[in-house]
């Protein structure tokens, strides 16, 4: 028996990526430690892609499943969790 | 507390395909502790199914909520109204819940969203056990505390049976033998010569077998009737 989880992944056909596409990224930050490295990023005027989105959060231990979800529905391509 | 799981969501995905709107509704007691049912599930099941829905190119509206229980009146009063704005409702609530409600909703389907499995305890976060089997006739002073209807595989009243293995039942090697651990118990309580006496033939019909059952507390209803009486 297929297990629920591999049918559901197996709905979306792989397509192809077009030239130019650039996923957007939502990367929650924890305040003390990634966010605060992300800060120094740019003091230090280190640059990164525009499609990645920052979110603070107080801690990572704050993340829920239900924020990467909600992030998913809106069409973010990836999530990126730092703390 | 009432233990269960929930359902695979290839089974809770055919259920609703082919409603329009649906609410997954959860129930934030019993099965909020062992994360089946409870309001934040709801909201990841609905997330979920709305995701599906986008993927296979269905219009479907997926609503969540939750109240604090799915097993008396005045906890579905405030959110009835809202609830009956749906197609159907898939209820993360135990069994107790889906028939409860689908006795007051009216035309609209209730679901089940998770299998309701046992009345169970939580030994450690996220282990939850079979502890007690509801049988209407408690024999638990009989067998140190610990209950062979639940725990032994043949519910058996004068135990263990030739299949008991190192003190694992032989169904399974992870399953203890409970009346390797009701010896045991009653060794420590200093009352061993207890599992000599023979118990008689069980009724059996305290339990499940004996049809549905229900309690009435006549003192209950007739102060509640008094009440009524009172406010009409």
């Amino acid at each position: 028996m297929v297990k629920a989880e591999e049918k559901v992944l197996s709905v979306e056909e792989p397509r192809e990526i077009s030239s130019g596409w650039e996923p957007n990224i939502l990367a929650f930050a924890c305040h003390y430690c990634a966010f605060a490295a992300a800060d120094l990023a740019g003091v230090m005027r280190l640059s990164y892609p525009p499609t990645v989105k920052v979110i603070r959060l107080p801690c990572t231990g704050k993340l829920d499943y239900i924020h990467i979800l909600h992030a998913f529905e809106r069409g973010v391509d990836g999530a990126f969790v730092a703390g | 507390m009432i233990i269960g799981k929930q359902k695979p969501f290839e089974e809770i995905w055919d259920m609703i395909k082919n409603f329009k709107k649906v609410l997954v509704f959860g129930c934030n007691t019993c099965v909020a502790i062992c994360h089946a049912g409870g309001g934040k599930e709801a909201e990841i099941l609905a997330s979920m199914l709305r995701m599906r829905a986008s993927l296979e190119g269905v219009e479907i509206e997926v609503k969540h909520a939750a109240i604090e229980r799915h097993c008396e009146p005045e906890f579905f009063e405030p959110v009835m109204d809202n609830v009956r704005t749906s197609d159907m409702v898939l209820s993360l609530a135990c069994g107790v819940g889906v028939n409860f409600l689908s006795e007051r909703i009216g035309n609209i389907p209730v679901y089940p969203g998770i299998n309701t499995e046992f009345y169970g305890a939580v030994p450690k976060a996220g282990i939850f056990t079979e502890l007690c089997a509801g049988c209407g006739d408690c024999i638990l002073h009989l067998t140190g505390g610990i209950c062979p209807i639940a725990r032994c595989a043949k519910s058996l009243m004068n135990g263990p049976c030739g299949g008991t293995n190192n003190g694992k039942c032989e169904i399974s090697q992870d399953v203890d033998c409970a009346w390797y651990l009701i010896l045991e118990r009653m060794k420590k309580l200093g009352i061993l010569e207890k599992m000599f006496e023979i118990q008689p033939l069980r009724d059996w019909s305290t339990g499940m077998y004996g049809g549905p059952r229900r309690i009435i507390l006549d003192h209950i209803e007739e102060v509640e009737a008094q009440e009524e009486r009172k406010g009409s």
